[in-house]
């Protein structure tokens, strides 16, 4: 058993289906990537695993517990962490306080205190500037506040929404780097992602998503070498 | 001197209600998303509560904090409950939703303010208390006066520490800046509106109470003070603290200041005030 599974999840906006079927397993110490054009159905998928959207048909669970009929606290404090597109940092509040609400949940909010000089020992740079507001930083140090925040929940696994979306090549390597770096610690790692190539180098197996459904998957070097992929995807 | 001693401090006694009702109209839209038409009712219902208290049973007006305050807070948290909950749940988006909110506060305004000039009339109330000059330097001003000045900074500083040192204070900031990243982080989004609407209907009666110990009210004077809430946002920024407190403030000390020489001018300026604001800082004074 998977330490999540997607299994056979239909979720519909009104009359408009937006994902058919789609089973996906994410395995414990894994690095698991989903990859997609934009508006495939990525998105849609992360809010139904992260309970802001709840299956028509279909079950999620979690270390065998269903969680798709759980709202959004409950599965961060199952010990699920998800990092947003772009980061979502809360612009006119501090760093301490953008990690803080990484512990919104009632059982975190408890360990924040332990948590925060946890964070702060990972990355120095918030510790230093603890005080200062999120929107005063620059790109990169947002991306390193957005993943602190993430781990506040000390999570066991973690969603990460186009980590590299809008990065410098140069910065998209360091971010994909601290990834590496957290699944070394053991964070089981599922990767939502654009950016075809450098996911796949690091991933241990890729689904991919089309119009709402799972349409290839296998470990991420043999979908690098995939005829498929290739032409759609990577333009060779 | 003395002119400008009584200026500054009527103005920041002025000032620190004009703050107040601010703050509760800013809670509800900046989180809520309602541009509460009916605050002002509210106020004035709690100017009454008061006031019956006072003069029915002999109650201190502080007492009418405890009575008025968790009345409202109740009818606000109900209405967004049902009403604005239904309208929201209707609205394609939260720009429609503005749009419908706006005619529902209307809605709200009427009945309110019917239902009290049922029960009440329409003549002028209030009540004497502590009606007695203090000396401050060479000004006189009135006890009662300074008394809702220092309580009035109480209940913002309160609210103010509220907001920046709590758990729901936090989530409550979080939710004005970026709702949806909120939701993700396990923030109840529809809890956190109907409590901030509430927490507005909180503020206005704080207001109202305090409003009752200085000066005569009408059953149909809330919109006067709705009209001075929008103006106080406009001036300090949608949705910002600080400005609603800073922009309070100013507003009074003007509005004082303009109002000793003629009492018809006050809203001719506040109005001036928001078109020089809108051409020049559309945003507010610490608007972004």
């Amino acid at each position: 058993m998977a330490m999540l599974e997607v299994r056979n999840v239909n979720v519909s906006y009104g009359n408009v289906q937006a994902l058919w079927d789609v089973s996906l397993d994410i395995e414990e110490g894994k690095i698991i990537a989903l990859l997609g054009a934009n508006g495939a159905g990525k998105s849609t998928l992360l809010n139904t695993m992260t309970g802001m959207l709840k299956p028509q048909v279909g079950t999620i669970t979690f270390k065998g517990e269903r969680i798709d009929n759980l709202p959004s606290d409950k599965i961060i404090e199952k010990g699920i962490a998800y990092l947003p597109e772009g980061g979502r940092l809360f612009p006119d509040m501090t760093i301490k306080e953008n990690l803080e609400l990484g512990a919104y949940p009632s059982k975190l909010w408890k360990t924040r205190k332990p948590d925060l000089e946890r964070i702060y020992k990972m990355f120095p740079i918030l510790g230093e500037r603890k005080n200062q507001l999120s929107r005063t930083m620059s790109g990169g140090e947002r991306q390193m506040l957005a993943m602190g925040r993430a781990m506040m929940s000390n999570p066991k696994m973690c969603f990460f929404d186009e980590l590299s979306y809008g990065l410098s090549p140069v910065m998209a390597q360091e971010v994909f780097k601290i990834v590496k770096h957290l699944h070394a610690e053991g964070i089981t790692v599922f990767l939502v992602e654009q950016n075809v190539h450098q996911t796949l180098e690091i991933s241990d197996y890729a689904y991919v998503i089309e119009n709402g459904r799972i349409v290839k998957e296998g470990e991420g070097h043999s979908l690098l070498d995939d005829d498929y992929i290739k032409q759609a995807y990577l333009g060779i | 001197m003395t002119l400008f001693l009584t200026v500054l401090i009527n103005g920041c006694i002025l000032g620190s209600v004009y703050a107040l009702v601010a703050l509760g109209l800013n809670t509800q839209y900046g989180v809520a998303h309602i541009l509460n038409i009916a605050h002002g009712e509210f106020i004035i219902l709690s100017a009454f509560i008061t006031m019956t208290l006072y003069a029915g049973a002999g109650l201190h007006p502080l007492v009418a904090l405890a009575v008025a305050g968790p009345i409202v807070f109740a009818i606000s948290f109900v209405l967004h409950r049902t009403l604005y909950k239904r309208v929201k749940d209707m609205s394609a988006n939260i720009g429609e939703f503005e749009g419908n909110a706006i005619l529902v506060a209307f809605g709200i305004y009427f009945i309110v303010q019917n239902l009290m000039r049922d029960k009440w009339g329409s003549a002028t109330s209030g009540y004497q208390f502590m009606a007695f000059p203090v000396r401050i330097g060479p000004a006189d001003i009135a006890a009662n006066n300074l008394f809702v000045l220092l309580w009035a900074v109480v209940i913002c500083v309160v609210y103010y520490l509220f907001l920046m040192r709590t758990r729901t204070g936090k989530a409550i900031r979080a939710a004005a800046q970026d709702a949806g990243a909120a939701a993700l982080l396990g923030v109840k989004i529809n809890t956190i509106m109907a409590l901030c609407f509430a927490i507005g209907g909180l503020l206005a009666a704080f207001a109202g109470v305090l409003i009752s110990m200085k000066e005569p009210f009408t059953t149909v004077s809330g919109m006067n003070y709705t009209t001075i809430a929008f103006i106080v946002v406009v001036l300090g920024g949608l949705g910002n603290v600080k400005g609603a407190i800073l922009g309070g403030f100013i507003l009074g000390i003007v509005g004082y200041a303009v109002s000793t020489y003629d009492t018809g001018m006050m809203f001719a300026v506040f109005y001036l005030i928001v078109l020089v604001l809108l051409i020049v800082r559309p945003k507010g004074l610490l608007g972004r």
